[in-house]
């Protein structure tokens, strides 16, 4: 949905409220958030508009029912989870958003001007997220005992094959060869450590070097809404998780079998 | 000896530190709440180095990780309103680097040995490394989830009020 079907929508009442909503609740859960904080800062918003409201959050779809309380005039607005990866910058902003509309009464029209800005947040840099993520995963490796040889191999197989997810990701590659592609080159390339020795921890450097593909947010979603018993939502986002762990093991392997690197 | 301990200690927070910023970084979390998940995470991941050091007791890393995960919850949940952000923004990257990659390394590495040898005892004793990492691995991230997301449930309030 476009911004300006958006803005459309909010002139036209109660239909108006309920696309809006869907709209946020949609966007919310395509930037990872869990199903309850869904539930509560969309449920804030639509009791701060005065209307009764019902939420259903599914693995690819939301499902918003708005209705009046004097007349019980109802609207019903589905809208596919929005595919703009995993953002708590985001999340926050669209939390934020909720409050300023459940404390500062801001009228439909305020609220939808603000969720079409923050809808156009840009992402961190990808130049920062690589560095970052290179480090993270360097460090990563010296919380399992790795030396600094390895730490090293580490950072610049992180580099290489986070930059290449970057590249398959922007190009529009499936995500799931993209992790195995990233995964067979970073693991490619950090089994080398152990085929010419370098340093005391080789094989700590291979096991780590893949490591920055975990996808640790949706495994940690799931249980959260397990706990809130969203059974479908969590095992979407489990089984999701897990698929793209399977890849990443995929390419670990491969890259170890092709360099000829044995643990038999 | 307690110097050395110290050293240690601080050395394992400062790295879980830096993972969480890069981690943070992936999920495009907000600058200013980089620093809060570094320290977040550099606490508890120091709990559990030292909940598993033999001269703290020596608890074995699934029940120090649950504990160290609670307190990175609940660590999550008191400092989030002051960066006004959710609490799930400051524990999921500080709890990152906890997640016991190196088992899961094993886990495969034996897996794949399993399916290379045939002979009984071979094939039992990399069965046997498979079902520890494994599981190791599994209850691990099973006890860091449930105890960092025990916080926000108890206390509802306060992680839901953070962006107000």
């Amino acid at each position: 949905m476009t911004s300006e079907t958006t803005v459309l929508s909010a002139e036209s009442g109660i239909a108006g409220t309920a696309a809006f909503l869907a709209d946020y609740a949609a966007l919310l859960a395509g930037c990872g958030a869990t199903c309850i904080r869904i539930e509560k800062n969309t449920g804030r918003m639509a009791s701060a508009f005065g209307l009764k409201f019902d939420i259903a959050v599914m693995p690819a779809h939301v499902y918003v029912t708005v209705r009046e309380n004097d007349n019980g005039e109802s609207c019903v607005v589905v809208r596919k989870v929005a595919a703009c990866g995993i953002s708590f910058n985001l999340n926050a902003l669209l939390s934020r958003l909720s409050w300023e509309v459940a404390d500062n009464r801001l009228d439909l029209v305020s609220a939808v001007e603000r969720f079409d800005r923050i809808r156009l947040t840009k992402p961190t840099g990808k130049w920062e997220v690589l560095i970052l993520t290179s480090l993270a995963n360097a460090s990563f490796c010296r919380l399992f005992g790795g030396d600094a040889y390895a730490m090293l191999i580490v950072f610049f197989t992180t580099l290489a094959g986070f930059r290449l997810k970057q590249i398959m990701l922007e190009d529009g590659c499936d995500v799931r060869l993209t992790f195995i592609c990233a995964s067979f080159f970073s693991a490619a390339m950090s089994a080398g450590g152990c085929i010419f020795n370098i340093g005391a921890t080789p094989e700590l450097a291979l096991g780590t070097s893949v490591l920055y593909l975990i996808p640790g947010v949706p495994y940690i979603n799931a249980v959260s809404d397990i706990i809130e018993r969203h059974y479908l939502c969590a095992f979407s986002r489990f089984m999701d998780a897990a698929v793209l762990t399977v890849c990443l093991s995929l390419g670990l392997c491969a890259g170890m079998f092709i360099l000829g690197f044995k643990w038999f | 000896m307690v110097s050395d301990i110290l050293i240690d200690v601080f050395e394992d927070g400062l790295f879980a530190a830096i993972a969480a910023i890069g981690f943070s970084s992936i999920s495009n979390t907000p600058r200013r709440a980089y620093l809060t998940c570094a320290l977040i995470a550099a606490a508890g991941h120091s709990i559990r180095y030292v909940l598993t050091m033999p001269d703290f007791g020596g608890l074995h890393i699934i029940p120090a990780s649950m504990v160290a995960s609670f307190a990175t919850g609940l660590l999550a949940v008191l400092f989030a309103p002051r960066i006004k952000c959710p609490a799930e923004v400051c524990f999921f990257p500080a709890l990152l680097p906890m997640i016991p990659g190196m088992y899961a390394y094993r886990t495969i590495e034996a897996l794949l040995s399993c399916l290379y040898h045939t002979r009984e005892e071979v094939f039992g004793h990399y069965f046997y490394l498979l079902a520890y990492n494994g599981l190791t691995c599994s209850f691990i991230i099973l006890g860091m989830v449930v105890g960092a997301t025990i916080p926000v449930f108890l206390f509802k309030k306060l992680s839901f009020t953070a962006t107000r």
